[in-house]
C-alpha cells in the first residue's frame, strides 16, 4: 500500500453555471464535490472562472495515495457500504470505512483522498 | 483403533467421536447415540434450537448444519443458563464482510429457487443466489434494503435494487405434547435422513404423513404423549372413539405439517422481498396445544401460555413478550405455529405470524461487527508534534487534543506570564462570499453584521428560532461582500449545515466553503506573544479585533487577534502542510521567553477566568441570551433575525434562572455539583476550576431565582459560595487589548 501524502490542490466555490463552464487547464484533475464546489488537484486562480465572487482557495487539507485499481476495489468491496460507479473515469464520494472519503476511478489505478484529520485512520484501515 | 478411524474423529465433551465421511455433526452424534441438548425432536434441517453446540470456541451452532471435520472441539451446552464466553474470542482476527450490488437476490437453491433465478435468465439483471447448502446462510435483512448471509469466509452484504426472493422452503411442525422433551424423537425428514445415513435407530413409531421409504411402525390416531426416561420409550395416542393406545419404541418419527420458512419473509415486510416455492404456501396450522413445552429456547409451556393470556395478553405479539416464546434460538421456528393455534383455539382469529426481526441465527460479536468501524476521531495536523511533547491526548469537540503536557501550572503561567502556544486547528472555519453574503449573515446573526468594517472582527451567538443559543464564534469581515466565519470545534459541522440550510431556503446568492479540515490555526498568547510574533518577523501585528493576512516564520498566515484566555492573543490560520513548521518555529524564537504550548485543561481555567462560556457546557438547550447574561451581543432594534421574534416574546416572562459566576474559597467542586440556598435547590456548576490569580475557585452555573433575585450566597459541595460578577480576571479586559 502507497503511503499517503498530501495532495496540493485548490478549492473553487462558485454558481453551477460558473462552474459548468469553467475553462480548468488541461490535464489537471477536477473533482466535483457538488454543484458549486469543486477540487482541483493543482493551484488554479481565479481566469478559468466566470463568477467574480467565486471562492478560490489553496488547500493542502486533502491526503490520500493512488491505489491499484485491484487492490483498492478488494478494500472498497469490504469496507464501502454504497454502490461504487462502473464507468471510468469517475467520479464519487461518502463514507468509506466510516471515514469520509474521495475516489477517482481511472480504469487501473483509484485515487482515495480524505481530509488530512483521517488520513491516519484510514491509512490504517487500509492496512 | 485403527489409523483409518483416527482421521475420522472429534471430541464432544473430552470424548472422541468417530464420524463417517459427509456425516453433519448431529448425524455423528446420532452414530453414538448422543443428543447434543439432551432430548426434544431433532428436524436436521436448521430449524430448531435441540441440537445446537459450542464448535470450535462458538457457541450456539446448529450441529445438524455443520459438517463433521477432524479435530473439531465440540462441547455442550450447559442445561441452565448460556455458555460461557470465551476468553480468548479478543485475539480472533475481524470478520470481514463483502459488499456485492445486485438486482434481485435468490435465497435458497432448491427447486423453486432455481426457478426464480431462471426466471431472469435471458435478462440482464445481475441475479446473486444465495443458497444456505453452499454455506451461504441468510441472517437478515435490512432496510436498504441488505440482505447479509454468514459463510466461512466471512460475512456477505448484498444489496439487491430490485427484488429480494425467498425460496427457503417449509419447516416441518414439531411435537407439542408432554414428553417432547426427551431424545429419540425426529420429524419426519430427519428421521429419513437418518435412516440414508445408516444410522442404527431400531424401533420406529411414525405418527402423522410420513415420507416414502421409511421402514416404521405407523400409528394412527391423535399424539397425546411421550412417555419415557431421557430418551422415549412409548407415545400415547388416543383414537376418534377416545380410547388411548400406548404404543412402544425406541424413536418416534412425526409428521404433524408443514410450516412456510418465512422468517426473512417477515423481517422485510416492507421491502421488495417475495416468497416462493414452499416459503410462499399456507401454513398448516396444528391442533391446539393442551400440555408441554411450546417453546424450549425459552422454556414455555401451555400452562405459561394460559396464565399470561389470563392477564388480558389476547394479541399475538403481547404472548410473545409477555412469555417470551419466540425469542429464543430458533426465532420461534417450533412455538409460532402452537401460538397461532393457541389463540385461535381461545375464541380468538387466526392472527398473523409475530415480526421477525434480523438477526435469525446466533452471530458472533464478530460477525455482527464485520463491515463495521469504530467512530473516527479526527487529528489536527499538530498531533504527532503533541504526542512527542509528551501530552495526555483526549477526545474533545469531536477531535483529539492535547489535554495537557503534564504540568498545567507551567502551561497556566506561561500564558499569564510570557507566552504559549495553543492548538486551535479544531475551530469551525468557513468562508462566506457573494453578493448576498452580508445579507445572509444578518439574518442569521443578532449582531449588527454591517457594523463590522473589512479587517475587523466581532463575537457573536447564533440563535435558533426559538431564540436559544446554538453556538457561538467570530464574524471577520475581510472585504465588503467576503467574511470568515468561526465555530465551536464541537458545534462546527452543524453550524455549516445551517448556514447552507438558510442560504439555500432563503435563495440567498453567496458562495461558502467550510476550511475546518483544510485550515491548522494556532493561538500564540501571553504578554509577550507580541514579541514572539517581532521575531518571526511579524513587526506590526495587529489591533485587537483586527485580521490580516501576514507572513510568520516565513509561513503565510491569516491572523486574527482576539482573546480566549484573557491576555494579548494572535490566531494564526494557515495550511494545514504548514502546520509542523510554523509550530515549532514559534516554539524555538520563544524559548528564551518562557513558552510553553498549553493543552484544554489549561485553556478551560484560563477562559473560565475570563467568564467564557462554551456552548453545550455552560448552556442548556434552553438557553437564551438573557440567561446567559449576553444581551450586549443582542441587538434587536436589527429589522430581523433569526430567533429575534422568540426573543422579544420571552423577554417579557420574568427569568426564573441565569448563568452567573461564583468564588469559593479551596478547591473547586465537580462540575455539575448542586447548588443549594439553605436546604433549597438552588441551581448547579457548569464549570469549576481554581484561579491561581484569584487564588481561589471559580464557577459558572445556573442559579434560580427566589422572589425575584438571586441568592448572593450559596452553598456548593457543602461549602459556602459566593455570586459575584464576571469576568473573575481582569475584568476591564486590558490585557487582551495591549
Amino acid at each position: 500500500m502507497p503511503a499517503f501524502k498530501v495532495f496540493p490542490a485548490t478549492r473553487v466555490v462558485a454558481t453551477p453555471e460558473a462552474i459548468n463552464t469553467a475553462n480548468w487547464p488541461k490535464d489537471s484533475l477536477v473533482l466535483p464535490l457538488a454543484l458549486d464546489e469543486v477540487l482541483v488537484l493543482e493551484k488554479i486562480n481565479s481566469e478559468f472562472l466566470d463568477d467574480p465572487h467565486s471562492i478560490i482557495v489553496s488547500d493542502t487539507g486533502f491526503t490520500g495515495a493512488w491505489i491499484s485499481a485491484d487492490v483498492g476495489l478488494e478494500f472498497l468491496e469490504r469496507c464501502c457500504e454504497w454502490e461504487l460507479p462502473q464507468k471510468r473515469p469517475a467520479f464519487a464520494q461518502g463514507a468509506v470505512a466510516d471515514i469520509p472519503v474521495k475516489l477517482w476511478f481511472e480504469e487501473d489505478r483509484i485515487l482515495f483522498l480524505t481530509p488530512g484529520p483521517y488520513a491516519i485512520a484510514l491509512e490504517n484501515r487500509m492496512k | 483403533m485403527n489409523i483409518k478411524n483416527i482421521s475420522r474423529q472429534f471430541t464432544y465433551d473430552g470424548k472422541a467421536i468417530q464420524f463417517k465421511e459427509g456425516d453433519s455433526v448431529l448425524v455423528a452424534f446420532q452414530r453414538s447415540g448422543i443428543h447434543p441438548t439432551g432430548g426434544g425432536c431433532l428436524c436436521l434441517a436448521g430449524d430448531c434450537p435441540h441440537c445446537i453446540a459450542t464448535i470450535d470456541g462458538i457457541s450456539y451452532v446448529r450441529t445438524c448444519q455443520v459438517l463433521a471435520r477432524k479435530g473439531m472441539l465440540i462441547e455442550s451446552h450447559p442445561p441452565d443458563g448460556a455458555p460461557l464466553m470465551s476468553r480468548d474470542d479478543w485475539q480472533e482476527p475481524g470478520v470481514i464482510a463483502r459488499n456485492i450490488y445486485c438486482d434481485v437476490v435468490v435465497i435458497g437453491m432448491g427447486k423453486s429457487g432455481q426457478n426464480a433465478a431462471s426466471e431472469f435468465a435471458h435478462t440482464d439483471k445481475k441475479i446473486v443466489t444465495l443458497d444456505a447448502q453452499a454455506g451461504q446462510e441468510v441472517v437478515g435483512i435490512y432496510p436498504g434494503p441488505l440482505v447479509v448471509a454468514r459463510t466461512e469466509d466471512g460475512m456477505l452484504h448484498v444489496h439487491p435494487r430490485e427484488e429480494i426472493i425467498v425460496a427457503s422452503g417449509a419447516a416441518e411442525i414439531h411435537p407439542v405434547v408432554p414428553g417432547n422433551h426427551l431424545a429419540g424423537i425426529l420429524t419426519a425428514r430427519a428421521a429419513l435422513k437418518l435412516a440414508a445415513a445408516g444410522v442404527k435407530m431400531n424401533h420406529i413409531v411414525a405418527i402423522g404423513t410420513q415420507p416414502e421409504g421409511l421402514d416404521a411402525e405407523r400409528v394412527v390416531g391423535e399424539l397425546i404423549r411421550f412417555e419415557g426416561n431421557e430418551r422415549v420409550e412409548a407415545i400415547v395416542v388416543i383414537n376418534e372413539n377416545g380410547i388411548e393406545n400406548r404404543i412402544k419404541c425406541d424413536t418416534v418419527s412425526i409428521g404433524l405439517g408443514l410450516y412456510p420458512r418465512d422468517t426473512l419473509v417477515r423481517m422485510g415486510h416492507d421491502m421488495a422481498v417475495r416468497a416462493v416455492g414452499a416459503a410462499a404456501r399456507e401454513a398448516d396450522i396444528p391442533p391446539c396445544p393442551k400440555a408441554g413445552t411450546v417453546c424450549h429456547c425459552a422454556n414455555v409451556t401451555v400452562e405459561d401460555l394460559e396464565s399470561v393470556r389470563d392477564l388480558g395478553f389476547y394479541e399475538l405479539e403481547l404472548l410473545k413478550r409477555g412469555t417470551l416464546a419466540g425469542t429464543g434460538t430458533c426465532q420461534g421456528g417450533i412455538c409460532l405455529p402452537y401460538i397461532r393455534s393457541f389463540l385461535a383455539d381461545k375464541g380468538e382469529k387466526l392472527q398473523p405470524p409475530f415480526t421477525a426481526r434480523p438477526v435469525n441465527r446466533q452471530l458472533t460479536i464478530g460477525e455482527m461487527a464485520a463491515g463495521s468501524y469504530h467512530h473516527t476521531t479526527p487529528r489536527t495536523s499538530l498531533d504527532a508534534e503533541h504526542r512527542q511533547l509528551g501530552a495526555r491526548m483526549e477526545r474533545f469537540g469531536g477531535w483529539w487534543r492535547p489535554w495537557n503536557y503534564g504540568n498545567i501550572l507551567e502551561e497556566y503561567w506561561a500564558v499569564r506570564q510570557a507566552v504559549s502556544l495553543c492548538d486551535v486547528s479544531t475551530l469551525g472555519k468557513m468562508l462566506v462570499s457573494g453578493p448576498d453574503a452580508l445579507e445572509l449573515l444578518e439574518r442569521l446573526y443578532p449582531t449588527k453584521v454591517s457594523t463590522i468594517k473589512p479587517g475587523r472582527s466581532r463575537y457573536a451567538l447564533l440563535l435558533d428560532e426559538r431564540g436559544y443559543v446554538l453556538d457561538d464564534g467570530m464574524i471577520c469581515r475581510d472585504e465588503e461582500t467576503r467574511f470568515n466565519l468561526t465555530f465551536t470545534s464541537g458545534g462546527s459541522t452543524f453550524c455549516e449545515l445551517w448556514v447552507r440550510d438558510w442560504a439555500e431556503f432563503w435563495g440567498l446568492d453567496v458562495r461558502l466553503l467550510n476550511q475546518t479540515m483544510s485550515l491548522g490555526a494556532i493561538n500564540v498568547t501571553g504578554p509577550l506573544s507580541k514579541k514572539l510574533l517581532g521575531r518571526a518577523g511579524l513587526d506590526d501585528p495587529p489591533n485587537f479585533l483586527h485580521h490580516k493576512t501576514v507572513m510568520v516564520a516565513g509561513v503565510e498566515c491569516r491572523i486574527f487577534r482576539l482573546s480566549f484566555t484573557g491576555e494579548t492573543s494572535f490566531e494564526l490560520h494557515h495550511a494545514t502542510s504548514d502546520s509542523v513548521s510554523l509550530w515549532r518555529s514559534l516554539l524555538k524564537l520563544g524559548s528564551d521567553l518562557g513558552i510553553k504550548p498549553h493543552g484544554i485543561e489549561t485553556l478551560l481555567t484560563l477562559r473560565l477566568e475570563k467568564g467564557h462560556i462554551i456552548v453545550g457546557q455552560d448552556t442548556d438547550f434552553d438557553s437564551t441570551p438573557r440567561r446567559i447574561n449576553h444581551n450586549w451581543a443582542v441587538k434587536l432594534e436589527k429589522p430581523e433575525f433569526i430567533g429575534k421574534q422568540s426573543i422579544l416574546r420571552t423577554n417579557k416572562i420574568p427569568l426564573n434562572r441565569q448563568l452567573v459566576g461564583f468564588e469559593q474559597d479551596g478547591s473547586p467542586p465537580n462540575e455539575g455539583a448542586v447548588i443549594w440556598k439553605k436546604n433549597e435547590y438552588a441551581g448547579y456548576v457548569t464549570s469549576s476550576g481554581f484561579s491561581h490569580v484569584i487564588n481561589k475557585s471559580v464557577m459558572l452555573g445556573w442559579l434560580e431565582f427566589f422572589n425575584n433575585e438571586l441568592p448572593k450566597e450559596v452553598i456548593i459541595d457543602g461549602r459556602p459560595a459566593y455570586r459575584v460578577s464576571t469576568p473573575f480576571y481582569d475584568p476591564e479586559g486590558a490585557r487582551a487589548r495591549i
